[in-house]
């Protein structure tokens, strides 16, 4: 039985993450579309996969899992001889990519949080954004994407000269930003940042989901 | 081979996180005080090691780490004989799920709770309160779910004890013991006590009750 991906139709957070890494892994998969609407995602049947009733989720062959950064990684491990590497084995290396990867959730997604939470999803429910919030939160931003700066100056990629998963979970949120006119990530008093995330925008398996979205490979 | 040493601050519970994986695996290392009331984490001597001027950091004979996740990760790889992070591929995916358990859905929203106590502590800064109740209540009903989890299986990623479950441990306390009693000793959630209780009755969370040291033997 092919892998099943449970998500709804959206480019965005950890979907698009795990949509990215099968595009990465060229993995064979059928798109289960979950409508969230209509609370498909808070199903029994559902939620025999994820008790806490979150998107996505996977189910290859009857090994259901959730979480999309380990999705990621199992998906790594699974097409291990296929597409991108996204944690490598060699162990310094490994480390240096989960370090990366937790600065990625520890410190770089709360603030952005923030800003999408005002910029993006209230004005998408139709509310007013605390400008406020959103200007604290781009700040925080700021002042990590400089250190950012200074590991970017080192080599291509976050861990190191690879694209790798530390890379691969930035696509999660920072992409909406562009779409509501701020330009944090590509600003040129931060030129590393912004030859690194121009180079995420442009690659090829993203910028293909970006156009088609989620789709079967079967 | 030098003896691995430890930077941070004794109460730290990134700091802990990092001492509990280290006496789990066995592994001796040196404590070394980083004085935060001083900011001596701004240091440019320490943001050379650590450009996010955050504590806790490594130094393994050279090999500088940071992000306590991602040093436990490290340490377990490391240390294969201590079994943190289990080798059979379903087993390593369960893992890998419950380890973003920990960070997405107990972390993420324990973080604001224990970051406005540390204002009040350290800044003398009162903060709104609605947020944080809301906060505390998203937090509980992920532990209703960690409950259903429990349920079935011992530990957070399946019957074996992981690094998913030693990564919970510092922060779960800090909210038991200083934010709000009974989070995770509520006999409305009996498996998630009784989790909770097995963690804190570990050598490697009773070594560090008054705070982290070092530890030169076992």
């Amino acid at each position: 039985m092919v892998l099943k991906f449970y998500a709804p139709q959206f480019v965005g957070g950890g979907i698009a993450i795990v949509a990215l890494a099968l595009a990465e892994k060229q993995a064979a998969f059928e798109f289960v579309p979950i409508n969230m609407a209509v609370k498909e995602h808070k199903t029994a049947e559902y939620m025999a996969m994820n008790p806490f009733g979150q998107v996505p989720a996977i189910n290859d062959d009857g090994f259901a899992m959730y979480e999309s950064r380990a999705i990621c990684r199992y998906l790594d491990e699974r097409f291990a001889d296929q597409g991108a590497t996204l944690v490598p084995k060699a162990m310094k290396e490994r480390a240096v990519v989960e370090q990366a990867i937790s600065v990625e959730s520890m410190t770089f997604s709360p603030p952005l949080s923030k800003v999408v939470g005002e910029l993006v999803v209230k004005v998408r429910r139709g509310l007013t954004p605390d400008q406020a919030l959103a200007d604290e939160g781009l700040k925080e931003i700021s002042d990590k994407l400089d250190v950012y700066e200074v590991i970017l100056a080192k080599h291509n990629y976050l861990a190191g000269d690879n694209f790798t998963l530390a890379d691969l979970v930035h696509y999660a949120y920072a992409p909406m930003l562009a779409e509501k006119g701020v330009d944090i990530m590509t600003v040129k008093e931060r030129p590393n940042v912004a030859r690194w995330w121009n180079e995420l925008m442009s690659r090829p398996t993203w910028v293909k989901l970006k156009a088609e979205g989620m789709k079967s490979t079967v | 081979m030098a003896i691995l040493k430890l930077y941070g601050w004794p109460e730290s519970t990134a700091t802990w996180r990092v001492a509990i994986v280290l006496h789990e695996a066995k592994v001796p290392f040196e404590f070394v005080n980083v004085n935060i009331l001083n900011a001596d984490y701004k240091t440019p001597e320490y943001l050379e090691k650590q450009p996010f001027g955050q504590i806790p950091y490594i130094d393994d004979d050279g090999f500088i780490l940071f992000e306590s996740r991602a040093i436990g990760r490290y340490i377990a790889a490391e240390h294969p004989e201590s079994k943190l992070i289990p080798t059979d591929p379903k087993k390593h995916a369960l893992f890998e799920q419950a380890a973003s358990i920990e960070f997405a859905n107990f972390d993420f929203n324990a973080d604001p709770l224990i970051k406005a106590l540390a204002r009040k502590r350290f800044l003398g800064q009162d903060s709104d309160q609605a947020p944080l109740d809301a906060k505390m209540e998203t937090l509980e009903g992920r532990l209703d779910v960690y409950e259903k989890i429990l349920a079935k299986q011992r530990y957070i990623a399946g019957d074996e004890i992981t690094l998913a479950d030693l990564f919970h441990l510092p922060r779960a306390q800090f909210i038991e013991t200083y934010i709000k009693s009974g989070v995770m000793t509520s006999s409305s959630r009996p498996h998630v006590a009784r989790w909770y209780d097995e963690l804190l009755s570990r050598p490697s969370w009773k070594a560090f009750e008054g705070g982290v040291k070092g530890i030169l033997e076992y």
